[in-house]
C-alpha cells in the first residue's frame, strides 16, 4: 500500500490570477526519501499545508489508503517557521511533552524516552526554547512531531536557520530513522547537495509537477535550469567545475 | 479589619477573587494565543446584550452573556469561513455589536445605571445571587482546566501541532471561548467593560515575565490576578477611590514593577524568528 497518493491536487486561492498548485498527482511508498525541489513561490509549502487539509483544495490525499483527516496521529509535521511565540516562558520539555500529555500516564514515558535519546535533547531539554539555537529547535520540533508514532513525515525546509554541520547531522538522523521504521518523508528543500545525497524521489515542483523520479535523473544541470532559471546557471557551472 | 464586618464588602472580596483568579488562568491561554482583542471585543459586544436586558426588564448580565457566548461560539467558524485572521473578525465585532446596543439604548430616555455600571462596573453593589453565578462559572473555568488543561494549552500554543496529535482543536478553542465570554462577561460586574481586558491581559503578562516555566506561568497569574483584585478592593475602601480602576492601576503597578526588576539576561532571545 502507498504511504502517501495526491491524486490531481490543486489550490486556487481568491484573487489570484493561476492557481497557486496545479493538478499535482503523484504517489510515495513506505521507506522513501522524497524532496520538492522548486523555487520561491512555486508551492512548495502550499503543497505540504494543502496535503495536511489546511488550506482548502481539490483533488484527493491519502495515508495509507485512508483520508488524511482520519489518520493526523500517523503525520509528522515540522512547518518552516514557527507557530509559536518563542518568548513565552516554555522550556524545551514542555514544548515536548504537550502531545504526549494528552495520553494516559503509563503510556507517556516510552515515547518521551525514546525522543530525549534518539534526538540527543538532554543537554537542553530544560532551558527556555527563546535560547536555544536554530539546530536544537529543529530537533526539539521534529522529537515532537515524531513521538506520535508518525509513519509519514513532512517536513518544510528543515535545515532553514541550522549551520552545515547541523544539517548533515539532522539528516544523518533522518535517513536512519526512514530506514529503521520504514517512514515516508516528503521534505521541501533548498538545498540541492543534500537533495542529492538524501532524497530516493525528487519531486520538480512549479505550480505543476514537472517530474518526480530519483535525485541522479532528476538533479540533471538541464533540468535545474528549466526550473530554476538563468540564476541556476551558477550552479551549473559550479556542479561540472567540481566534478 | 473593619471593611470585612460589611456583608457587602464580603460579597465584593470574594466576587473580585473569583473573578481575578479565573479570569487572570483564561489569560494564560489568551496570551499564549496572542488574541489580547479578544476580551475587549466580547466585552464591549456585549453592550448589545446589556440593552436589551435594559428595555426588556430582564437582569442584563444575562442577554449580554448571550451575546457573548454566541460571539464566542461562531468565531472560530466565522475565522475560518471568511479567511480573515482573528483580530480582523474581533475589529468588525466590536464597534458593530456596540453601536447596535448604544441604538436600542436611545429607545429609553433618562439616566440608565445600568450603563454607568456596564462602564466602570460596580463590584460593591454585587449581589448574592450575583455571587452565585460569579462562583459557578469560577467552577466551570476550575472544571473544564481540571479535565482538559493539557489539550487546551496545546491547542492554544500550537494549534496545527494539537490537531496532528489528535486532539479536538475546534472543540477545545470552542471551549476555551465559551468560558472566556462568561468569565470576561462575569467581569464586567466587577471592573467594568473599559477595564475588563486589563484583568484578562495584566496578570498573565506580569506571570509572563517572572515565570521559568508555563506551569509556573499558569499558577502565578491567577495568584496575582487574585491579589490584585483584592488589594485594589482594600485600597479603593481606605482610599476612597472607584474600586474598578484601583484594581486595574494596582495590577498596572505590579506590571510596571516586574518589567522594571527583569533582569536583563533574563531576557528571551528571539534569535531572528
Amino acid at each position: 500500500m502507498d504511504a502517501l497518493t495526491v491524486d490531481h491536487l490543486t489550490v486556487h486561492f481568491d484573487g489570484a490570477a493561476q492557481p497557486a498548485l496545479d493538478d499535482v498527482s503523484f504517489r510515495l511508498e513506505p521507506g522513501q526519501i522524497a524532496m520538492v525541489i522548486g523555487p520561491n513561490g512555486c508551492g512548495k509549502t502550499t503543497l505540504l499545508r494543502s496535503i495536511l487539509g489546511f488550506i482548502p483544495a481539490t483533488g484527493t490525499v491519502q495515508v495509507f489508503g485512508q483520508p488524511v483527516k482520519d489518520v493526523y496521529r500517523m503525520i509528522g509535521y515540522v512547518p518552516q517557521h514557527l507557530s509559536f511565540d518563542v518568548t513565552l516562558p516554555l522550556t524545551g520539555r514542555e514544548v515536548l511533552r504537550m502531545p504526549v500529555q494528552c495520553l494516559p500516564r503509563h503510556a507517556q514515558r516510552a515515547p518521551l524516552d525514546w525522543a530525549i535519546s534518539t534526538f540527543q535533547l538532554k543537554e537542553f531539554l530544560d532551558q527556555p526554547v527563546g535560547t536555544l539555537s536554530g539546530g536544537q529547535l529543529k530537533r526539539l520540533l521534529l522529537a515532537r512531531a515524531m513521538m506520535h508514532e508518525s509513519r509519514l513525515l513532512l517536513l518544510d525546509e528543515p535545515e532553514a536557520g541550522v549551520d552545515a554541520g547541523g544539517t548533515q547531522t539532522l539528516y544523518q538522523l533522518l535517513e536512519e530513522l526512514v530506514a529503521k521504521h520504514q517512514l515516508t518523508a516528503l521534505i521541501i528543500s533548498h538545498e540541492l547537495n543534500i537533495v542529492l545525497q538524501v532524497a530516493s524521489q525528487v519531486l520538480c515542483l512549479n505550480r505543476r509537477l514537472l517530474g518526480i523520479g530519483p535525485s541522479t535523473q532528476m538533479l540533471t544541470p538541464e533540468s535545474i535550469f528549466g526550473l530554476y532559471g538563468p540564476s541556476a546557471a551558477l550552479f551549473r557551472h559550479d556542479h561540472e567545475g567540481h566534478t | 479589619m473593619e471593611l470585612f464586618a460589611y456583608p457587602f464588602m464580603q460579597r465584593a472580596l470574594l466576587a473580585g477573587i473569583l473573578v481575578g483568579g479565573s479570569t487572570s488562568l483564561l489569560g494564560v491561554l489568551v496570551v499564549l494565543r496572542r488574541s489580547a482583542f479578544f476580551g475587549d471585543a466580547i466585552a464591549h459586544a456585549s453592550l448589545a446584550g446589556v440593552a436589551v436586558g435594559v428595555l426588556t426588564g430582564w437582569p442584563p448580565l444575562l442577554p449580554a452573556a448571550g451575546v457573548g457566548v454566541g460571539l464566542a461560539m461562531s468565531l472560530h467558524a466565522a475565522e475560518r469561513r471568511t479567511q480573515l485572521s482573528l483580530d480582523t473578525v474581533l475589529g468588525f465585532i466590536l464597534p458593530f455589536f456596540m453601536a447596535l446596543g448604544v441604538i436600542l439604548l436611545s429607545f429609553k430616555p433618562g439616566y440608565q445605571p445600568e450603563l454607568v455600571s456596564f462602564l466602570f462596573g460596580s463590584i460593591l453593589t454585587v449581589s448574592r445571587s450575583n455571587l452565585v453565578v460569579i462562583a459557578s462559572i469560577t467552577l466551570l473555568v476550575l472544571g473544564f482546566f481540571w479535565r482538559y488543561h493539557h489539550h487546551v494549552v496545546f491547542a492554544a500554543f500550537d494549534e496545527e501541532a494539537a490537531l496532528l496529535s489528535g486532539i479536538r482543536v475546534n472543540l477545545m478553542l470552542t471551549g476555551y471561548h465559551i468560558l472566556l465570554a462568561l468569565v470576561v462577561i462575569a467581569s464586567i460586574r466587577t471592573v467594568g467593560v473599559i477595564l475588563v481586558n486589563a484583568l484578562l491581559i495584566i496578570p498573565a503578562a506580569t506571570a509572563k515575565l517572572w515565570a521559568h516555566s508555563l506551569a509556573h506561568m499558569l499558577v502565578l497569574a491567577p495568584l496575582l490576578g487574585m491579589a490584585c483584585v483584592a488589594g485594589g478592593i482594600v485600597s479603593s475602601y481606605y482610599l476612597d477611590l472607584p474600586s474598578g480602576p484601583a484594581i486595574v492601576v494596582l495590577a498596572g503597578v505590579v506590571f510596571l514593577a516586574a518589567v522594571s526588576l527583569q533582569r536583563p539576561g533574563r531576557q528571551r532571545s528571539a534569535r531572528g524568528r
